[in-house]
């Protein structure tokens, strides 16, 4: 081979890499838009909300009713609260105050969160030093 | 002794500051003394900053609390051991191990190649650069020595840290990280002394496979973490934080090959260069991503102030690497070419392809939020389909490959001979392939695939190493001979071992959930599991509420696990228990987590079974033993590359 | 706290004295150039890395021949060349002063 092949092939291997990449995310996409409390009312659409959680969480993950709690921005002054319906794996983490994300849709003002979709960030470890009750 | 740390960091400071200003004055002027001055600043500065460190260690051994980082991160109660960990549990604390881990990296590369003063007059202020954003961060924007007064106690460590991972996977990764500044920093200086010779691919390739080896073992250990301790029920769940070890480890392992290439054929060499960049800038990235908060992760560090610091840093590393790579282009132009597409290099080639391409779908993954948020205000992310379909899209090519490069040649393979050696391996795959199907494991194709892919691996590792023993007379003879590639090879099964354990455990897994009361069983996967009773506990620092439940084949009786949740007072917190039944038949896991304990006495009791699951494992021990290898010292090759580079004459000159 | 000042101190001092060590030890020498290499040098470097490759590009082809992967003929096919390759570095290397003006023929 007098005249080598190989930087035709390297540039149709490359195209070929983005082309599967390029097509993938066209056609199935696959992201989720990540909505904050403030943010979410009026969306019809399957989404993830990002919140804190606020007040007492009622009800049991496991029980037909689910469990229902609030979540508000994670940032942010906003007012906005969402009241969320959740069945599922409840990780132990979740309590109240924890950073928390779940998809799901929004219907009739609540947030009906899909199955076993919640996940609680481990909680911060700098947050400057709170009064400890212990 | 706060005072005797910020003195250290400071000292360090200012001797990364010389070693980067003056060690660049004297390689540009070829000023020798004045090289070796910067030389002997940066090996000053690991003294200086291991003071720093033992006074950190210190410490936290001895709980002073009116150190700020001390009290924020220990309490009294704390076991020892993992207030010393708490040495890297803060932000502060992990850049100062950076800090440490790199100025000793630098210290002893630098040192074991002095008698390259050109080389090395270049190296020394690429390092104390590097060095250079870490200790001035450590000096002026985020100091462990801050001082307050001092709380009656801390506030201790959360609990899902306190067990004998926090003390292996932090240091393991960083021990990686760091260690791929050296390669970086060795090549970067062959660009700038202008060398077009391998010296510093010869000098750097024990650090790259050490630091590539860190890095791997450290996910591992992180994956075994977040499975039998977090118990969510799988070891990877492409969060940010995790991929953002994975990318860096996918980089080096391009380079780790293709460096093969620039050795034996003299190609590549703007490539290599661009590899080496790239593992670098991601590992920094990966500090960036794991530190800054800036994408969200459930692995929340903080929401920190270092960020905008980091990025600046990264943005200015890419510049210049880039910068420089552009203008010594003319330099790097290879004479020889790709000869056939049917050749090792070839395949070397498009492993490379795959990889980097692996790479970067998954930092697209990784920035995916940041982007649409910046180009039109909404947060989109993108999840575990995403990052499935390219593992697999590039996983699975790249599997098959790891079996066809070795029965390749270099230079050009006739098709006929291909095929002759090809045939076994090729038979193997089928038949597996077949089998599996026939068993019914046709249900996922990723799965199936992978599985008939690993035989055809298996058979052309296997044939190397049987060809080989019969060429050369004995197996020892024939790894001491060419300790790289027969490791080599064995790191390849590890992760054959790896792909089939996570192929087993993902593709083949059973998942099922419910609620029994005492006497109640459920089935899965031909397992019985029947819920016998609850207990309450309390130990030391948690009280455990825990569930006695039995595990059955048909009617033999296989284990008795109990899962639980436990209460943590110290910490108010609570943590899951999971209990894992490992089966020696499917080499796979029976994983239950007691998801929910009902005051009605109901255990909502979640299991999966995982085959072959525990394969993973033991990939990270056959990939640390074929490290071992690959790394081992060859005194033949040693002598001849101490030949090459500093051959006799030039030890004369002063 | 006097005790940390004075570790510091001490510190510092060390340090200095290490870093200006180099100056220290060679006040007035005869010459203060760091070694650079000069063309012939890397010319030399090039050569014997190019000579590495040949030979070792022969030794494994013949191992590969050995084990199987390379058939008869592509082996016959493919020795020649390279043998030939690897007399040109080992040529370009023996006579320095001739090697000095021979460019060597760029490798196919």
């Amino acid at each position: 081979m007098k005249r080598s092949p190989a930087r035709l092939v390297i540039a149709l291997s490359v195209a070929a890499v983005l082309a599967v990449f390029i097509l993938y995310t066209a056609i199935a996409g696959n992201a989720t838009t990540q909505l904050s409390p403030s943010t979410l009312a009026g969306t019809t659409r399957h989404v993830a909300v990002v919140g804190i959680v606020v007040g007492k969480p009622t009800g049991d993950a496991h029980s037909a009713g689910g469990l229902r709690f609030r979540l508000k921005d994670d940032s942010g002054t906003s007012a906005a609260r969402v009241l969320v319906v959740y069945h599922g794996t409840v990780p132990p983490l979740f309590r109240t105050g924890r950073h928390v994300v779940l998809s799901g849709r929004l219907r009739n003002g609540v947030f009906v969160g899909d199955n076993s979709s919640l996940v609680t960030k481990c909680p911060s470890k700098y947050t400057p030093a709170k009064s400890k009750k212990t | 002794m706060a005072a005797l740390g910020r003195v250290a960091l400071l000292l360090s400071f200012g001797l990364v500051s010389y070693a980067l200003v003056a060690g660049s004055y004297a390689a540009y002027a070829r000023r020798r003394r004045l090289s070796l001055s910067a030389q002997n600043a940066l090996l000053a500065a690991f003294g200086t900053t291991l003071v720093a460190a033992a006074v950190l260690l210190a410490a936290l051994a001895r709980r002073d609390f009116s150190f700020v980082y001390v009290a924020q991160h220990t309490s009294r109660s704390l076991p020892l051991g993992y207030a010393l960990s708490a040495f890297w549990g803060g932000q502060e604390g992990s850049l100062l191990l950076w800090l440490l881990i790199l100025s000793g990296y630098a210290a002893l590369a630098v040192w074991l190649n002095r008698r390259s003063r050109e080389l090395i007059a270049w190296v020394v202020p690429v390092l104390g650069g590097v060095a250079f954003f870490f200790a001035f961060m450590l000096c002026f924007v985020s100091s462990p020595f801050d001082k307050a007064v001092a709380p009656g106690d801390g506030a201790g460590m959360v609990a899902s840290l306190q067990n004998p991972y926090m003390l292996a996977h932090p240091p393991m990764l960083y021990l990686g990280y760091v260690g791929l500044t050296i390669p970086f920093a060795f090549g970067i200086g062959a660009l700038l002394a202008r060398r077009t010779d391998e010296r510093w691919i010869v000098a750097t390739r024990r650090w790259t496979l050490a630091a590539w080896t860190f890095l791997g073992v450290g996910q591992l250990l992180g994956a075994h973490w977040a499975y039998v301790e977090i118990g969510w029920g799988g070891y990877y769940a492409w969060d940010p934080v995790e991929n953002a070890a994975l990318m860096p480890w996918l980089a080096a392992t391009a380079f780790l090959h293709s460096v093969m290439i620039q050795e034996k054929r003299g190609m590549l060499k703007v490539w290599n260069m661009v590899l080496v960049a790239l593992a670098f800038n991601l590992s920094i990235l990966g500090t960036f991503l794991t530190r800054s908060g800036v994408v969200n992760s459930i692995h929340s560090f903080s929401q920190s102030s270092i960020g905008g610091w980091f990025l600046g840093f990264i943005v200015i590393c890419v510049v210049f690497s880039v910068g420089l790579i552009y203008l010594r282009l003319p330099l790097l132009r290879a004479r020889t070419k790709l000869e056939s597409l049917v050749s090792r290099e070839a395949t070397f080639l498009y492993n490379n392809l795959l990889l980097v391409a692996l790479a970067l779908t998954i930092l697209w993954g990784v920035m995916f939020p940041l982007l649409t948020q910046a180009v039109n205000g909404e947060t989109r992310s993108v999840s575990k389909p995403y990052y499935n379909f390219f593992l697999h899209s590039f996983g699975l090519p790249l599997l098959l490959l790891m079996g066809i490069g070795p029965l390749v040649a270099w230079r050009r393979a006739s098709l006929r001979a291909l095929g002759k050696t090809f045939v076994i391996p090729a038979v193997a795959a089928l038949v597996t392939g077949i089998a599996l199907i026939a068993v019914g494991l046709g249900s996922s194709t990723p799965g199936l695939l992978t599985y008939s892919f690993s035989a055809f691996v298996l058979a052309s590792i296997v044939f190397e190493f049987v060809r080989g023993t019969r060429a050369t007379g004995s197996l020892r003879r024939l790894v001491a001979k060419n300790r790289r590639r027969y490791g080599g090879y064995v790191v390849h099964a590890s992760v054959l071992l790896l792909a089939i354990g996570i192929a087993g455990s993902s593709a083949y897994q059973t998942i099922r959930e419910r609620g029994l009361k005492p006497g109640q069983s459920m089935e899965i996967a031909g397992y019985t599991l029947t819920y016998r009773s609850l207990e309450n506990t309390q130990q030391s620092n948690a009280q455990t509420t825990s569930a006695t439940v039995d595990v059955y084949r048909g009617r033999s009786h296989l284990s008795t696990l109990h899962p639980g949740k436990s209460f943590f007072p110290v910490e108010d917190d609570f943590g899951n228990d999971v209990a894992i039944y490992h089966d020696p038949r499917n080499l796979g896991d029976v994983f239950t987590i007691a998801d929910q304990f009902d005051k009605n006495g109901t255990l909502f009791l979640k299991v999966l079974v995982k085959p072959l699951v525990n394969l993973v494992w033991a990939a990270g021990f056959l990939f640390v033993f074929g490290s071992l290898v690959a790394l081992w010292p060859d005194a033949v090759e040693q002598r001849r590359l101490a030949e090459r580079y500093e051959p006799g004459t030039a030890a004369v000159r002063i | 706290m006097a005790l940390a000042l004075a570790l510091g101190s001490l510190l510092a001092v060390l340090v200095v004295v290490f870093v200006a060590r180099p100056f220290l030890r060679e006040p007035a020498p005869a010459s203060d150039l760091l070694d650079e290499r000069g063309e012939l040098e890397r010319r030399h470097l090039e050569l014997v890395e190019e000579r590495d490759r040949a030979l070792g590009a022969l030794k494994e082809l013949e191992f590969d021949h050995r084990t199987g992967k390379v058939s008869d003929g592509d082996y016959h096919e493919l020795v020649g060349p390279l043998r030939r390759r690897a007399a040109e570095t080992l040529r370009a290397l023996e006579p320095r002063a001739e090697a000095r003006h021979e460019p060597i023929s760029s490798s196919r």
